[in-house]
């Protein structure tokens, strides 16, 4: 008889569909954004630095007494739409972005291989440059536009492709371009229940060559997620010293065998709006 | 004639019986509190679903964890993803724990002390049966307060519990956040079931 029971509760439960939750620990892999967001009325506040170069030697703390700091808040309206706003020490850039959740992996009743998010975001470099190289306001402008495609394939390994289109209005020297094609790989493999291992690189395809005074080079990160409760922690070794999009991916200067190697974090608090 | 009657009095005792012995509701409300001074932990689901059998007086409660709604988001990731475990594919889990079901909470029990019934009065039961957490089924009583009627049976529980004793693993970095013991609240309106 109570088995009975048992049967009818569980014909009563419709079939369900069971969205991929957690496929990154945080909003951002490394440097790049990953398809994770802030859920409805939830705030985020971001501090991120990355410090100067490892080997610059004991005597500057291995980069340590040097760094670029990065704030942001950033704020879900929506359970699939994300804003934010930035301010880099970097080139003292103000950075504005918003995300969009398109597709989001699932199976059950619907069935979806990945997650498919749009990623437009700005950023204005203010810094005051003698002589001035910038002649209007506009020419500080570059806008990014990312397609985040992930797939959480188990519990421990997400991996994310990012096709990415940045266009500067003004390019940072004669011979660079203005518009800019990069594509992203990133992924996450959980060690344990609360620390993950993350990989990123951008492909960033120059059709010149670069001239001999600014050489660019692809940003590579290895980063460690801590999950500690309301925060994340994470730590990275990159050669990228931008914390956005249009600085590390178009401006990274830094080579990993030019001893280029920095130390760098973000640490997430999430604050929560919503009424119980 | 005899027989006639006591076989039509048995028939219409079977029909009625079985009209009116199972009352079923799909929107049951249980919500947990698990809060320390310095930390806020309520969830809430009012997607349970439950049912009563009041001819053999058998109970049984149903509730898929990720209907569980937090006020932050990240708490409720890391409910289902680190302490629960829902959402954890059977065929990435150790192998003794392969068969179980981590996605529902579930009780199955029965109703120890007499109860009338067609009474429609408030009445405090002991209720002894199997709760079912994180794969992990313990043998529980809990009282509960249960107003019978003809076409709606209201019923409200309590129950506390130990994380631990359902294998759920408290990380002692956060183990000041989370109480010790877990207070688990139920109520239910049931309605006439119908196939």
């Amino acid at each position: 008889m109570s088995q009975d029971l048992d049967a009818l509760l569980d014909k009563a439960v419709k079939p369900q569909t069971t969205y991929a939750t957690a496929t990154f620990k945080s909003t951002r892999i490394v440097n790049g954004h990953s398809i994770e967001r802030m859920k409805k009325k939830q705030l985020e506040f971001r501090i991120s630095h990355r410090f100067d170069p490892i080997n610059s030697g004991s005597y500057n703390f291995y980069g340590l007494d040097y760094g670029r700091i990065h704030l942001a808040l950033e704020y879900g309206l929506t359970d699939w739409f994300e804003f934010g706003i930035g301010r880099s020490s970097y080139d003292k850039t103000y950075d504005a972005f918003g995300k969009f959740s398109i597709l989001r992996q699932s199976k059950g009743v619907k069935n979806m291989p990945f997650h498919l998010t749009y990623l437009i975001s700005t950023e204005v470099i203010s810094m005051k440059y003698y002589p001035e190289i910038f002649p209007d306001f506009n020419s500080r402008m570059s806008y990014i536009q990312q397609i985040l495609i992930a797939r959480k394939f188990n519990e421990s390994l997400s991996i994310q492709l990012t096709p990415t289109y940045i266009h500067r209005n003004l390019a940072p020297s004669a011979i660079d371009k203005r518009d800019l094609f990069a594509l992203g790989f990133g992924s996450r493999y959980k060690l344990s229940k609360r620390i993950a291992l993350n990989f990123e690189y951008y492909y960033v395809n120059r059709p010149i060559s670069n001239s001999e005074i600014t050489k660019y080079y692809n940003p590579l990160s290895f980063g460690i997620d801590i999950e500690t409760g309301g925060h994340v922690f994470q730590i990275m070794v990159t050669n990228a010293i931008a914390m956005r999009e249009g600085g590390f991916i178009g401006k990274t200067m830094d080579s990993w065998n030019g001893a280029g190697i920095r130390l760098g974090f973000n640490i997430a608090r999430v604050f929560s709006f919503a009424k119980q | 004639m005899n027989k006639l009657i006591v076989f039509s009095i048995l028939l219409l005792a079977f029909i009625n019986a079985g009209a009116q012995s199972r009352f079923f509701t799909k929107d049951a409300k249980i919500n947990f509190n698990s809060s320390t001074p310095l930390e806020d932990i309520i969830a809430e689901s009012n997607q349970a679903t439950t049912i009563i059998d009041i001819n053999n007086n058998e109970v049984a409660f149903s509730v898929l964890i990720t209907t569980f709604k937090f006020r932050r988001a990240l708490m409720e990731e890391h409910f289902n993803e680190n302490y629960m475990e829902s959402s954890k594919p059977k065929e990435s889990r150790e192998a003794a724990d392969k068969m179980k079901d981590f996605s529902k909470a579930k009780f199955k029990g029965k109703i120890i002390s007499p109860i009338d019934w067609n009474s429609e009065k408030q009445v405090i039961a002991d209720v002894k049966g199997d709760l079912t957490i994180h794969g992990v089924t313990k043998e529980v009583t809990l009282k509960a307060q249960i107003t019978p009627g003809k076409n709606k049976i209201i019923a409200a529980a309590e129950i506390k519990v130990i994380p631990q004793d359902y294998n759920i693993a408290i990380p002692s970095a956060v183990r000041d956040k989370i109480a010790k013991e877990v207070t688990i609240k139920i109520e239910a309106i049931y309605a006439p079931y119908q196939q």
